[in-house]
């Protein structure tokens, strides 16, 4: 057995001639078009329907950018090295969060629909001494606040990686690392109210100073789900052979295990806290959700989204092979879903627990957007970073 | 000295060493265990008789409380959970960045730990004895102490598993245990190694027996390393679990400024922001005593003062939104809470804590900063006096101002309560010097594995691109 | 002797207890242990100051067991625990606390999780103790005269005397070739 340094081709950084992944973006574009042209017809029959639906896909799609986006910043802040060889597919993803501006209109449309804090003539004492946070007003200044950071970001840092790739300069990376720290400071706090204004809000009664951590929990358990499912999808195409190893696919189960237990650690604490202390104004939030209707979906929401991926995921030899690491992925990606319909659905269903036709409709139109960009950066681009110093460092890496 | 000392700048091409000095196996296990081998420095000395002191102090301080009961602290009406509990989340939490150091940055391949590891975990185990002094002592009548834990008794009487205080009988004791093993098993080579050098036949069969009779063997190590990952991945949610339970002490309440979703990962983050400043405040003493500025670089203080500007600002984004949410929840009861806490009589208090949390470590952008041991080691002491004032606020500030305003009251240490927080700082030196007497201060074994030379397929490339423009 | 010594290696009758190589660095062991592995010895050992990475695979040891172990006493206790707080809460001690039923699982999930920890963590060093057979104070290897290297910067490899394959020229032939530096005869006891 030899151990001269591994050969590995550089053509495997690009997308296979004929790849159907190469297809991606226009694929997404038709998925988008059906998917949302489908929910505006259904629009009519049920609108305040559409409006949820629309609310649960913005949410998840902008879970998986804002998550990305973070594990960007994340691995610059950190000067990580066994990450390069999947910072180039986050970056895609990431971007996708400059389309989802889009998707934010159609919420913006609809909230007098969703919030129950638009009804001012209506509104309670404790609601309205909110005001100064809530509001039509707040919801878009904010809210175009937020984007503007988040795309800035998205944009700069991809924009740099891929510049780099033609370049090689150095440069680039010594200021993304100068920058991400910042960066990260700024996305956490926006992160944080934008899940305060967007879906803790939706009760406006309610309140908990946990919300936005358990949104950006909720954002990572979704992206290392996806990124695994893209490096397997890719790796299949017979891309990136070399470059993303089982070493790597390790590490994404591994991180992915990780937030599973953190989302499970952050949304216990919640809801463990307001149970035992029992206090009226906070329970009415769990209270809605653990009867009636939702109570099967609470149960299925603890188990699915923690128990049984714990229990799954917790063997290397699951994270390691492709088919095990894809399904757990996969059903990850599924119960970020049930998380996200879970806490904004009560609000409008109120104790029935309900899915239609437009969840899936709204879920195919906004993915099929988010999807689009995603696809149109990764076929636009190599799918690592090329030329990143230490791009070796990362394809050699191996687990202990 | 020969060689740069300067390993701060780290080129996006590669890595900054991590020893310095130019050591190798032979040298690193001569540095670290030459303290033990030689005679006792006067130094060491003037370091340990005046723990010891304060040691006795702390007996004193106890021994009083003993005979005399609880009402020699401060203790008043509304105030009825003083210094006792304040100094017992400070331990504990001092306690965490061991753990962080250990089992944390273990899992995320931070190589830079193997040089303060060790020191870290003994931190953490004294830590957390003078953690556990303070629920022992404040229980009054504490010859039924024992009543704490599920033991069968003539009352056939068992504990209320509802309550929190009874959770932290259980984390905190878990904690202490699984401290000790993870300590005591990265111990074990070196113990070996120090047994394999040792002149005097005492010390051969105690650090042998210690040792176990360990002898380096491949499939020894491959179950050792296993053990180790383990124990890593356990300590891992044992040291979040720890502190958020310490924290539902409080969150579990119906108190305003206690009760809040956000008390367990918050706390978890004061937790180890102030056992980082605690491990920079010990280990600058030591590179300093024992010349390790090649194996204690400047690049692991750099390090450690990252750490401690990141979750300096978790801590401020927790205290930031619990105030946001005060405001937002519109309940007259959190707002006043708050309020009361910027501006009303312990606003002193509570601005040493923002200064000392929040606004002192922004210094730790600036690399001049990171990297310049005086303002780390001035800078870690006033990371220690605003976490101990962190607790102090949450804990006095909640309850001096009761739902009836005619229990309201101001509640004042004695010099009691002064004594035994004293004390127990002295315990915590008292076994540190010990420690750095008497073991290896530095996991040899595992820095090794950082040396050059340790990679069995050599240092350079191990992959190539072929076929790049 | 008829009862096992917990300390002491059961070891079979003979001269010699085999033979201990040293050798460079790591890359050098590395390679004489795939070497050593490859012609078919199978009681033998390496002996690094350090976990020399990849070395058990050159080796060809098979995976630890340990994880089993731990997940085993680790789901005891955390079921032990769970199961103690309901036996005190529901029927040795039934009070009402808080307005909160008997059975109030949230709140028993903190001492459980505890548990299962500590016992998960026990597991893992006293089964590692275990499977290891530590402590073990003496071992013949320890009067072998550069033995001690092991624990500083020495790396070894020991070849047992009761090995099928074991032949004290041959096999000290075989370590030369394989680039040990020091070849030594070490005695049983």
């Amino acid at each position: 057995m030899s151990h001269g340094p591994r050969i590995v081709d550089a053509a495997q950084m690009d997308l296979p001639a004929g790849s159907l992944w190469r297809r991606l973006p226009l694929f997404s574009a038709i998925a988008a078009i059906v998917g949302i042209g489908a929910s505006f017809a259904m629009r009519a029959g049920d609108e305040k329907q559409f409006y949820f639906s629309w609310l649960v896909a913005f949410l998840y799609f902008m879970s998986l950018g804002l998550g990305a986006l973070l594990f960007v910043l994340i691995q610059y802040a950190t000067k990580t090295g066994w990450g390069i060889v999947v910072r180039r597919l986050a970056e895609n993803t990431a971007a996708g969060l400059i389309v989802m501006v889009l998707a934010f209109i159609p919420v913006y449309i609809g909230l007098d629909k969703m919030y129950a804090w638009t009804d001012e003539a209506h509104l309670d004492e404790i609601v309205r001494g909110k005001m100064w946070f809530l509001g039509a007003e707040n919801y878009i200044v904010f809210g175009v606040l937020y984007f503007a950071v988040w795309i800035f970001l998205a944009w700069w840092f991809r924009a740099g990686s891929v510049k780099q790739d033609l370049t090689g300069d150095h440069d680039l990376t010594r200021r993304r690392i100068v920058v991400a720290g910042p960066a990260i400071v700024l996305v956490a706090l926006t992160l944080t109210f934008a899940s305060f204004h967007w879906a803790m809000s939706l009760d406006p009664h309610w309140y908990s100073t946990i919300f936005g951590v358990y949104y950006f929990a909720g954002s990572f358990v979704c992206v290392f789900a996806f990124l695994s499912l893209v490096v397997l999808g890719l790796r299949r195409a017979g891309a990136l052979e070399g470059f993303v190893t089982v070493e790597h696919r390790h590490d994404l189960g591994k991180l992915l295990f990780a937030f599973v237990v953190f989302w499970a650690y952050i949304g216990f604490s919640q809801f463990f806290l307001i149970w035992y202390a029992n206090i009226p104004e906070e329970t009415e939030w769990y209270l809605e959700r653990m009867h009636h209707g939702w109570q099967p979906v609470t149960i299925f929401l603890a188990v699915g989204h923690f128990g049984l991926p714990f229990l799954y995921l917790m063997s290397r030899h699951i994270k390691r092979n492709k088919l095990t690491l894809g399904l757990g992925a996969a059903w990850m990606l599924f119960m970020h879903f049930v998380d996200l319909h879970w806490v904004v659905m009560p609000a409008h269903h109120g104790k029935e627990f309900g899915v239609t036709l437009l969840d899936v409709t709204t879920m195919l139109g906004v993915g099929g957007l988010f999807l689009t960009a995603f696809g149109f950066c990764l076929t636009r681009a190599k799918l690592v970073p090329a030329k990143d110093p230490r791009l070796i460092e990362s394809i050699t890496f191996e687990n202990f | 000295m020969a060689h740069q000392l300067d390993n701060t700048h780290e080129p996006v091409e590669g890595r900054a060493p991590l020893i310095l000095g130019g050591h190798d196996f032979k040298s690193l296990t001569g540095k670290v265990a030459e303290p033990l081998e030689r005679k006792t420095p006067l130094g060491w000395w003037l370091c340990f008789l005046p723990s010891v002191a304060m040691l006795s102090v702390l007996g004193i301080a106890v021994a009083w409380l003993f005979w005399e009961g609880v009402g020699i602290w401060g203790l008043n009406n509304p105030v009825g959970w003083g210094w006792a509990i304040v100094n017992f989340v400070f331990w504990v939490g001092i306690g965490h960045a061991g753990t962080l150091i250990s089992a944390i940055l273990f899992l995320f391949r931070q190589k830079w730990r193997t040089s303060i590891n060790r020191s870290a975990e003994a931190m953490t185990i004294f830590a957390v004895m003078c953690a556990l002094i303070f629920p022992g002592i404040h229980v009054g009548r504490v010859w039924v102490a024992y009543w704490m834990f599920p033991l069968p008794n003539q009352m056939a009487m068992w504990p209320n598993f509802r309550s929190p205080l009874i959770w932290d009988v259980f984390a905190v004791s878990t904690y202490a245990t699984v401290s000790l093993l993870f300590w005591y098993v990265g111990l074990i080579p070196d113990l070996a190694t120090i047994r394999d050098r040792a002149t005097s036949r005492l010390k051969k069969i105690i650090y042998g027996l210690f040792a176990l009779g360990w002898r380096a063997s491949t499939r020894h190590w491959q179950h050792y390393e296993r053990a180790y990952l383990i124990l890593a991945a356990l300590a891992t949610p044992l040291v979040l679990s720890v502190h958020s339970i310490v924290s539902m002490d409080f969150a579990a309440s119906q108190l305003p400024g206690w009760h809040t979703t956000i008390f367990p990962p918050y706390f978890v983050a004061g937790a180890i922001f102030s056992g980082f400043a605690m491990v920079v405040t010990l280990m600058v003493i030591c590179r300093k005593a024992f010349k390790m500025e090649a194996i204690l670089t400047l690049r692991h203080f750099e390090n450690m003062a990252k750490i401690i500007m990141v979750t300096g600002m978790m801590v401020g984004y927790a205290y930031a939104i619990e105030f946001f949410i005060a405001a937002y929840s519109g309940n007259p009861y959190e707002q006043f809470v708050f309020i009361n806490r910027a501006f009303g009589p312990y606003a002193w208090a509570y601005w040493i804590m923002v200064g000392c949390n929040v606004l002192s470590p922004q210094i730790f952008w600036f690399k001049r900063f990171r990297t310049n041991l005086k303002v780390l080691f001035v800078m870690s002491i006033f990371v220690n006096i605003g976490m101990w004032f962190e607790r102090f606020v949450i804990v006095v500030t909640s309850l001096h101002r009761d739902f009836l305003p005619s229990s309201w009251d101001y509640y004042s240490p004695t010099f009691w309560d002064v004594l035994t927080l004293i004390g127990s700082f002295g315990l915590f030196f008292t076994m540190f010097c010990l420690f750095a007497r008497f073991l290896p201060m530095v996991a040899m074994a595992e820095v090794k594995t950082v040396l050059p030379g340790a990679d069995p397929h050599g240092d350079g490339p191990k992959a190539v691109i072929q076929g790049a423009d | 002797m008829g009862l096992p010594l917990p300390m002491v290696p059961q070891l079979p009758e003979g001269k010699a207890f085999g033979l201990l190589a040293r050798f460079k660095d790591a890359p050098a062991i590395h390679a004489a242990c795939e070497k050593v592995r490859d012609a078919g010895y199978t009681k033998w050992d390496s002996h690094t100051p350090f976990p020399v990475h990849g070395l058990d695979r050159a080796m060809g040891l098979k995976a630890s067991r340990l994880p089993w172990i731990v997940l085993t006493t680790g789901l005891s206790g955390a079921a032990g625990g769970m199961l103690l707080q309901y036996w005190v809460s529901v029927h040795a001690y039934a009070l009402v606390i808080s307005g909160k039923p008997l059975f109030s699982w949230p709140a028993f999930v903190p001492v459980t999780f505890e548990l299962g920890v500590l016992f998960g963590a026990l597991g893992a060093v006293f089964g590692m103790f275990a499977l290891n057979r530590l402590p073990m104070l003496f071992h013949p290897l320890f009067s072998a005269n550069s033995f001690a290297a092991a624990t500083d910067d020495g790396f070894f490899i020991s070849i047992e005397s009761w090995d099928p394959k074991y032949d004290e020229t041959a096999t000290a032939a075989l370590l030369r070739e394989a680039g040990a530096i020091e070849v030594e005869v070490v005695n049983n006891e």
